[in-house]
């Protein structure tokens, strides 16, 4: 395995792994990297940096919710004749490291679960006859590639510290990483690094108790995380634990200027839910959406920085307001490096060869009830088929011996007998919303279009459906919302909908299509397009990406959508289009998308939104 | 933090002895029990979410108000507060051991003796006091659990068919908490309405067949950005509290304070509270005294009644909420006359989640509802 300290590059994904040993409280460490950046090595290597007892356990994608929280043991509860209890994957981490590779493909209920048992710091087993507490308090190491989808917030926030989206110095790191499985590096100079950095930990520990913050320190991370929007108090909390584990690691009694940084890095900024106060006059006038990646995790951030504004120059004229500020701003400038759109770009070519996770759905689901059924058509649901099993025992056992003679068998379970589980799909559809905000739809027919897709997602939120949000204006198509069940969410990224600009129609499918993909990987199987547009795409799907491309003519970007609608189709995707062009405008361009696509088609000026709900949901 | 569930068991297993029965002349015996010091952060030592405290405490107050919703920021102590709330809860008596908590009456009404057996009398039983349950149900739990069902090692041993209750059975009477609530099965969601509606559990499974009574405040927690909840379930809930994050950075610091000296020596911090506890616990004590006495007059309610016909709120559980929170919210402050400005305080926990949705309403259903109470009262002239 490769040591700890062998890996090159990912900083700041170290220094907050070395925080976490030295304080556990911390929660965890949450890495998001691009696929070959060495995350899951360097994960697997923070075992290395811990006391050798320390239990790390990985927690494979496709647990089912019996593994995962516990439950009975088949094989012991057969021998022993009563039942006995299996602790799951989460109590076994207790006092240890959780380990999840592939954080955002992680099942929404596993996600839930793990949630719960780090709010609880135990796993509460209320399954098959059992009611039990198991204790489980771990650090949560998990690592994911932002261009699977989003983690949940729920579950970022409970986590200490996210480590800042960053590609740097991936390559180098990677080669330093093939020469030292190469053998290149001596094995006894790792170990001794090794030793060096577990002593360091150790005193680190011991020196923590020893350190304090000013009461200015507090209130200054503090209002950092208000002008951030941080949600909620955990935040908080982890900042502070954050950066007094660094003074500690420093031997320092007193938290500095740095310790407050990489509080600031490591655990407020990537929980931002705004820009500082003081960036906001720059944002009103201009397209947010120029600088972020459509699937980056800050991807509610509308506010991201853009060129035009140069932060320092504006530090300058306000004289120096509070250091944890100009902190704070040094901080979320690290955060995102400007190559940031390249590299999660060429990460959605490699996944649309969909090489990824196809088979994670087998078998999936919830286990709901039991029913008879063959042993070999699913699986076996012990306590129920114990159950219909033990009223007869006495009687089987004693015809049995009539016939012959001696038994051993402790129990007699008959074909009869089995049940087998049922599971529950993931029922309901993925309605995928893409609406056009381009400069060809007139205010009020946009008004009209949110109208009917409020309606739509009314609908859809009564049949626990999950709903996505793409909207397309000005150069390309933007992930507002990343398939979830909040209808709220969507509501309220449709109400600051600015409108303006082209109509990149090409990109908008594009990204529906990696959208319905990545869903279909977490086991969503119905998928719907509802496209709200006037079907004049006029940017090619190139030139959404690549600045410097020539101009597509018509017929080129026609092409594209054309292209990328067959494949639409090809994959099985449901689509309905909602035309918002003026009858004597048109030319027909919605309605040959809608054929393209395969989809049904509607024309919006005549219909009411209530009506286009009706019929896109029937 | 998960002392609750299985602290409800064990009260139930707890042998008595037998010495300790404190015969009466007449009536039932009672056993002495002896209330069990929690170790979960104290409720008055939370900072802040006065909505929440507010709503939890009018349930303590007159359970008929028929539970709370609190939905908010994560991270904003909601399960801390519930979790909180076992400490302040007043003592019930039930049947010594019973696994249902079921009062002496109930138990007499329940268990109809078999034919030619003497009728049970309440002498004949032993009474204890038990802390109000709060049963916590996880996300992850399962049917069986959740209704009861089969002691599978009963059958497995003497093939009887014994049942074994679930949380249902432990929380009557007493308060059932979910969190994440929104994320809730839907099968689950299925039978809480089932029982919520009618106040009792039916389990007709693997050849038994019971059916025991589950009376219980429902309190769910959650976050709106990771899912909604369905209708029926929200309406289900009486009150619906909201939660934000603090934006006052004195208050943070004051929460992180009390948190890290909590963490520090939890007995220590405890200690430290025990005195604002037992304010709690005695004022929440007299207003449950208090809320027979209390009434509202007939102006008042007709101005409720106007609110809810204003808002165009269907059916009549709007009133009904309104009039008994106003109650209790009263009776917690002393009052035996219920006011308008009582009705004030608690309208909007009353009625945000049973306004009619409309997409394109920008305005915050609190403020809606204020509104029309100010044109209810002609406080202001109709638009």
């Amino acid at each position: 395995m490769i040591a700890f300290t062998d890996i090159v590059g990912m900083d700041l994904a170290k220094q907050a792994m070395m925080l976490l040993a030295v304080d556990p409280s911390l929660g965890g460490v949450v890495v998001p990297a691009a696929v070959g950046s060495g995350k899951s090595t360097l994960a697997r290597a923070f075992s290395g940096i811990v006391s050798e007892d320390t239990p790390f356990v990985e927690l494979p994608l496709n647990v089912t919710e019996d593994r995962l929280i516990g439950g009975v043991d088949l094989e012991a509860t057969l021998v022993q004749g009563k039942r006995v209890v299996q602790h799951g994957v989460l109590s076994k981490a207790h006092e240890g490291v959780l380990y999840v590779d592939s954080l955002s493909l992680l099942d929404s209920s596993a996600v839930s679960h793990v949630m719960d048992a780090m709010s609880r710091g135990a796993v509460l087993v209320e399954r098959e006859g059992l009611s039990e507490v198991h204790p489980a308090k771990f650090m949560l190491i998990g690592t994911y590639d932002p261009s699977d989808g989003d983690v949940r917030m729920g579950l970022l926030d409970r986590v200490g510290m996210i480590v800042p989206f960053t590609t740097q110095n991936d390559y180098r790191a990677r080669k330093l990483i093939v020469n030292c499985v190469l053998g290149k590096r001596d094995a006894e100079d790792t170990e001794d690094e090794l030793k060096m950095l577990r002593g360091l930990i150790e005193a680190a520990q011991e020196q923590l108790p020893l350190v304090s913050m000013t009461k200015e320190q507090m209130q200054g991370l503090i209002q950092s995380a208000v002008s951030l929007g941080v949600e909620g108090n955990r935040a908080d909390i982890f900042a502070i634990k954050a950066a007094l584990a660094s003074a500690a690691l420093a031997q320092r009694t007193d938290v500095d200027e740095d310790d407050l940084k990489l509080a600031l890095k490591l655990v407020l900024v990537p929980r931002a839910t705004q820009m500082p106060p003081q960036e906001e006059e720059v944002m009103d006038d201009m397209p947010p959406d120029e600088d972020m990646p459509p699937d980056s995790p800050e991807s509610e951030d509308q506010d991201a920085p853009d060129d035009n504004s140069d932060p320092d120059e504006e530090e300058e004229e306000e004289e120096t307001p509070d250091m944890i500020e100009e902190l704070m701003m040094e901080a979320i400038e690290t955060e995102l490096p400007d190559n940031i759109m390249n590299i999660s770009l060429a990460a959605k070519r490699k996944s649309r060869s969909g090489s990824r996770g196809e088979a994670l759905n087998n078998r999936r689901g919830r286990f709901v009830r039991s029913q008879e059924g063959e042993m070999r058509s699913g699986k076996v649901a012990i306590i129920p088929t114990l159950i219909s099993a033990a009223p007869w025992q006495e009687s089987r056992r004693a015809e049995r011996k009539k016939k012959f003679g001696e038994i051993k068998t402790a129990l007699i379970i008959n074909k009869e007998d089995v049940r087998i589980k049922k599971f529950r799909d993931k029922s309901g559809t993925l309605y995928i919303f893409m609406v056009d905000a381009s400069g060809s739809m007139a205010l009020n027919r946009m008004r009209q279009a949110k109208g009917a897709v409020s309606h739509l997602l009314q609908n859809a939120y009564v049949h626990r459906d999950q709903v996505s949000l793409i909207s397309f204006r000005g150069k390309e198509a933007q992930l507002l919302l990343p398939p979830s069940q909040s209808v709220d969410r969507a509501k309220r990224e449709l109400d600051v909908l600015p409108t303006g600009g082209g109509t990149p129609l090409a990109s908008a499918l594009f990204l529906g299509l990696e959208t319905a993909k990545q869903a279909r990987t977490k086991g969503v199987s119905q998928i719907m397009f509802v496209v709200i547009t006037d079907g004049r795409g006029n940017i090619s799907l190139q030139s959404s990406y690549d600045p410097d491309a020539p101009k597509a003519t018509k017929e080129e970007v026609q092409q594209e959508i054309e292209a990328i609608s067959a494949t639409i189709f090809a994959e099985g995707v449901a689509s309905v289009i909602i035309d918002t062009q003026m009858n004597y405008l048109s030319r027909g361009e919605a309605p040959k998308l809608a054929e393209k696509l395969g989809g049904r088609y509607f024309y919006l000026p005549n219909a009411k939104a209530e009506e286009i709900a009706m019929a896109a949901l029937s | 933090m998960t002392q609750t569930a299985s602290a409800a068991k064990k009260t139930a297993s707890t042998k008595a002895k037998s010495g300790s029965v404190a015969a009466k002349a007449s009536g039932p015996k009672k056993a002495r029990t002896k209330k069990k010091q929690g170790t979960a952060f104290p409720f008055t030592a939370i900072v802040g979410q006065e909505e929440m405290k507010l709503s939890l405490i009018l349930n303590i107050i007159d359970p008929r108000i028929g539970g709370v919703l609190v939905m908010g920021h994560r991270g904003t102590g909601k399960s801390t507060t519930v979790r909180a709330l076992a400490e302040v809860l007043p003592m019930i008596e039930r049947v010594k051991d019973d696994v249902y908590n079921r009062s002496v009456s109930d138990y007499i009404e329940a268990e109809k003796p078999k034919k030619g057996a003497k009728a049970m009398t309440p002498e004949d039983m032993t009474i204890e006091d038990i802390p109000v349950p709060v049963v916590d149900l996880p996300l992850g739990a399962t049917e069986d659990r959740v209704c009861g069902t089969i002691d599978i090692e009963q059958a497995l041993t003497s093939g009887v068919k014994a049942f074994e209750p679930g949380l249902l059975a432990q929380s009557n009477r007493g308060f059932l908490y979910i969190d994440e609530v929104n994320l809730l099965d839907d099968h689950l969601v299925d039978v809480l309405l089932d029982v919520a509606a009618s106040g009792r559990n039916v389990v007709e499974r693997e050849g038994i067949s019971i059916r025991h009574p589950a009376r219980f405040v429902l309190v769910g927690s959650g976050n709106p950005e990771e899912g909604e909840l369905r209708p029926q379930l929200l309406d289900r809930f009486g009150l619906h509290a909201r939660i934000i994050t603090i934006l006052d950075v004195a208050k943070r610091v004051e929460i992180v304070k009390r948190r890290h000296e909590y963490d520090d020596d939890p007995q220590a911090f405890l200690k430290k509270w025990t005195r604002e506890q037992n304010k709690l616990q005695k004022r929440i004590l007299q207003a449950k005294e208090l809320l027979p006495e209390v009434t509202m007059s007939d102006e008042v309610l007709t101005d409720v009644a106007k609110l809810c016909m204003q808002l165009g709120i269907d059916g009549h559980r709007g009133e009904l909420t309104i009039t008994r929170t106003a109650n209790a919210f009263a009776a917690f402050n002393g009052d035996k006359v219920v006011t308008i400005e009582h009705v004030r305080e608690i309208a909007g926990l009353c009625l945000r989640h049973r306004l009619r949705k409309d997409p394109l309403e920008v305005m915050d259903p609190g403020e809606k509802i204020d509104r029309e109470l100010a044109k209810v009262l002609g406080e202001v002239e109709e638009v």
